[in-house]
């Protein structure tokens, strides 16, 4: 039923990519969003629409980002009409740089893996020896020994996305509304369900859809879904602009279309802190050099600290409630990458009232414990 | 690890000499970093230089500016730890990252006073970013460190006693001056008035009116209620063009310099994530801090104009102040003397700011210019994002400038927001139909001084990790 109200609670890349599916499908749609200053993963992303390296024991999940990162183009593609802006996205493929044959060795340990659990044929990658390297990366340091590279894999600018997301969903009549937290999610007299926000407003629908990323535990609990999500840091340096360099995105190093080159990614557990720390900066700049000698002398323009919402197993949770029918929720950490396959097949899936079987490996129910 | 100094102070202008004056007075030295090459901050800029080898110059800069040499002698003479050439980059409560010489070294400080002083009020004009346009300061910047005067006809333009005085001293220079535009509303003066009752006399007030007299001596014509200024020209400034009496004027220029009064530098202070509020009569974010300066982080103050404009004649006994907080946390001084010490500064400062009031509601900016209405003005001048590029994302009902900034990449160049943080923040408020809170300025981002990515990867004297 294309008429169900549904409201989505979260304004990030995952609420927002399927609030913009469910309004294309012609759903009436308010998007809830939070205050300028929450913590937003989707504001501190790298930007990458990564595949290789993601499920590792988890082929549907894999097949999931898979599934995403081929729809991309046609999603970008469309945004782009739909809103005016440009996230960006494109797909030359991606290599992860090892600086060591033990680390090479790992990674191809990895991927093999991750081949081996996939369909024959779906997962492809290539160990790239130096020499080859030097012919797709220019300025490699001297320490670097190979690569694994993977067609499947891209990169976006996610703050743009974000942007054209949210001017697409409203150009398809969807109602934003922003500065709000969420308090309750009730069943409405009448049918539907009732969620009200702090400041007293009340939004009614026939169906919901929890996505606020850490916030997601919080809401889910109250209607009966485990989702137990905690955040992980990760900190990010930008550099000036300078010549493109860099065709393809490296998973710690990327050039920007504007120039800017990009230097990720650190880990921590500091549970809700976005304060930069200068050891972390430099372990992460010290990395990045020795990847690439010739990013020595740009200058550091910015740099910051986001929240990665990480769940026990580190793959996204996708969920409908048992209490409450046409509760469903949606959360993990790599809402850029999976954001074509949030709008043109999850949302789908909610508009049709069930999560199709493909995504049954990624319900909350990994998580319950076995009395 | 380098063990951590007692007291750090940033910026060598007067507040910040203040304050290592005082520190080193009750026997503590601190350590002074300043990116410059000489102490005297801003105001005083290479007074030294001046003196030495100039000397003729300093009746062009003004008896202002030679009253600074004192200072700097005094700062010369004490036992302070002075640093120059050391940019810092980041700060937070225990300890800030500073850049001299190509290497980056983090230092801990168990008290740190900011005294990073003021800039230029940005105000987006239409044709600001032409060559040929620059700030009143920076001409003045580079009449006092390089001799350096704009050739050909020059105009200049906006409000504020700083205006008056740059524009004298390039007359003074032999700069041929056009025109002088003055944009404040001539409502201004009478909200100022009341201010001005006990300022008869004042020094400041009666030398402000002698760089008028002189100019309109000069024959420079002052124009009063100039609104609607735009620069305009192909490759650089040929044409400002401005609206006056309901009348439209074009004047050929070479050189258009604009002023509108100076604001807290709020560069490092907002990016040590010190509390801040918006000071909605003084038009700009002011730190929130106690009564010893001190910030809502545990031992960053500050001192001078980066805390409220007072004039640098109080930035000595501003520093004086913080400083006095500073030692009186560190356990060096008795209550009682500090406050003793706190009350003599104090005084200094009112007596000092008196005119503040005044020049503050005479040269108070009109919204006009700070919210453009021209679509094409740019306003972040980084990205080259026109007033239009951001009303339209605005109308997709973005939260605040953090949306804002991911949307657009508005404030996210080299400058970190410096220049368009004023102006997003009051298009935020005139979309919603309400004052400017703290939460229409942009997030900072460290670092707030260009480091390279081998200078932060060399990093030394961090805490392992």
């Amino acid at each position: 039923m294309s008429d169900a109200r549904f409201i989505v609670i979260g304004g990030g890349v995952v609420g927002a990519a399927i609030s913009y599916g469910l309004a294309r499908l012609g759903h009436p749609v308010t998007m809830i969003d939070g205050a300028d200053d929450a913590f937003r993963a989707s504001r501190a992303n790298f930007g990458l629409v990564w595949v290789q390296s993601k499920g590792l024991g988890k082929p549907d999940y894999a097949a999931w980002s898979r599934r995403s990162a081929a729809l991309y183009e046609d999603f970008r593609a469309e945004l782009e009409d739909e809103s005016g802006v440009d996230c960006a996205y494109h797909r030359p493929g991606g290599v992860t740089l090892a600086l060591s044959d033990d680390e090479l060795e790992e990674q191809v340990a990895i991927l093999g893996q991750i081949r081996g659990e996939a369909p024959a044929g779906e997962f492809e990658f290539e160990v790239v020896e130096r020499a080859q390297l030097d012919n797709m990366l220019p300025g490699l340091g001297p320490e670097v020994v190979g690569a694994t590279y993977s067609a499947h894999d891209g990169e976006t600018n996610s703050l743009f996305l974000l942007h054209a997301l949210h001017g697409a969903f409203q150009r398809r009549g969807g109602a934003y509304v922003q500065g709000h937290h969420v308090t309750g999610i009730e069943a409405a007299a009448g049918g539907g369900y009732a969620v009200s926000t702090a400041d007293g407003t009340v939004h009614t629908g026939d169906r919901v859809v929890v996505a606020a990323g850490l916030g997601n535990q919080e809401l889910a609990a109250r209607v009966g879904l485990e989702v137990p999500v905690r955040p992980v840091q990760g900190q990010v340096i930008v550099t000036e602009r300078a010549d493109p360099l860099l065709s393809m995105p490296t998973l710690n190093v990327k050039q920007t279309r504007e120039g800017t080159f990009m230097l990720g990614a650190s880990q921590a557990e500091v549970d809700y802190d976005i304060t930069t720390d200068a050891a972390v900066l430099k372990r992460i700049a010290a990395r990045n050099l020795r990847a690439f000698p010739f990013l020595s002398d740009l200058r550091v323009v910015r740099s910051w600290a986001g929240l990665r919402v990480m769940t026990p197993d580190g793959f996204p949770i996708y969920d409908q409630s048992p209490s409450h029918p046409g509760i469903f929720i949606a959360t993990g950490h790599s809402g850029v990458t999976t954001a074509a396959a949030h709008a043109y097949v999850l949302a789908d899936y909610f508009s049709k009232g069930e999560i199709g079987a493909e995504l049954a490996g990624l319900s909350s129910a990994r998580f319950h414990v076995q009395a | 690890m380098s063990a951590a100094v007692d007291l750090a102070i940033v910026g060598a202008g007067p507040a910040g000499m203040g304050a290592a004056l005082e520190a080193a007075r009750h026997g503590l030295r601190p350590v002074v970093l300043d990116e410059h090459g000489a102490p005297g901050g801003q105001i005083y800029r290479n007074i030294e230089g001046v003196t030495r080898d100039r000397p003729g110059d300093l009746a062009v800069l003004g008896a202002d500016y030679g009253a600074g040499a004192a200072l700097v002698a005094a700062f010369r003479a004490a036992d302070i730890d002075y640093r120059p050439g050391s940019a810092v980059f980041e700060v937070g409560s225990g300890g800030l990252g500073v850049l001299s010489d190509g290497v980056a070294r983090r230092l801990e400080a168990r008290e740190i006073i900011l005294a990073t002083g003021a800039m230029e009020r940005p105000v987006p004009q239409p044709g600001w970013t032409l060559p040929g346009v620059l700030s009143a300061g920076a001409a003045q910047t580079l009449l006092k460190a390089s001799n350096l005067v704009p050739a050909g006809r020059v105009v200049v333009a906006g409000s504020g006693p700083l205006l008056f005085l740059l524009a004298w001293q390039l007359a003074e220079a032999g700069v041929d001056i056009a025109a002088i535009l003055r944009t404040s509303p001539r409502g201004n003066l009478w909200r100022a008035l009341p201010h001005a009752l006990g300022l008869v006399g004042n020094p400041d007030v009666a030398k402000g009116l002698g760089w008028i007299r002189a100019l309109k001596r000069r024959g420079i014509p002052f124009l009063e209620g100039v609104t609607a200024l735009a620069a305009e020209g192909d490759d650089r400034v040929e044409r400002v063009r401005y609206r006056r009496a309901g009348g439209e004027t074009v004047l050929p220029a070479d050189t258009l310099l604009l002023h509108e009064g100076v604001v807290p530098n709020p560069q490092l202070a907002r990016a040590s994530g010190a509390a801040h509020d918006f000071d909605a009569a003084r038009g700009h974010l002011a730190a929130r801090h106690d009564d010893w300066l001190q910030t809502s982080l545990d031992g960053v103050a500050l001192a001078g104009d980066g805390l409220r404009i007072h004039g640098a004649k109080a930035a000595p006994a501003l520093g004086r102040w913080a400083a006095l907080g500073c030692l009186l946390r560190l356990g060096r001084l008795e209550a009682a003397t500090a406050e003793r010490g706190r009350a003599e500064a104090r005084a200094e400062v009112a007596r000092a700011a008196r005119p503040q009031a005044f020049l503050h509601e005479l040269y108070r900016v009109p919204d006009e210019p700070m919210t453009p209405r021209d679509d094409d003005t740019v306003v972040c001048r980084c990205e080259a994002l026109t007033a239009g590029e951001i009303r339209r994302a605005l109308a997709l009902d973005v939260p605040g400038p953090n949306q804002l900034k991911a949307f657009l990449r508005a404030g996210m160049g080299p400058c970190q927001s410096r220049m368009c943080a004023p102006t997003v923040a009051r298009m935020f408020a005139a979309r919603d139909g309400r004052g400017v809170t703290e939460g229409d300025h942009f997030r900072l981002r460290p670092p707030v001084k260009p480091i390279t990515v081998r200078e932060l990867a060399e990093m030394q004297d961090l805490a392992a990790d």
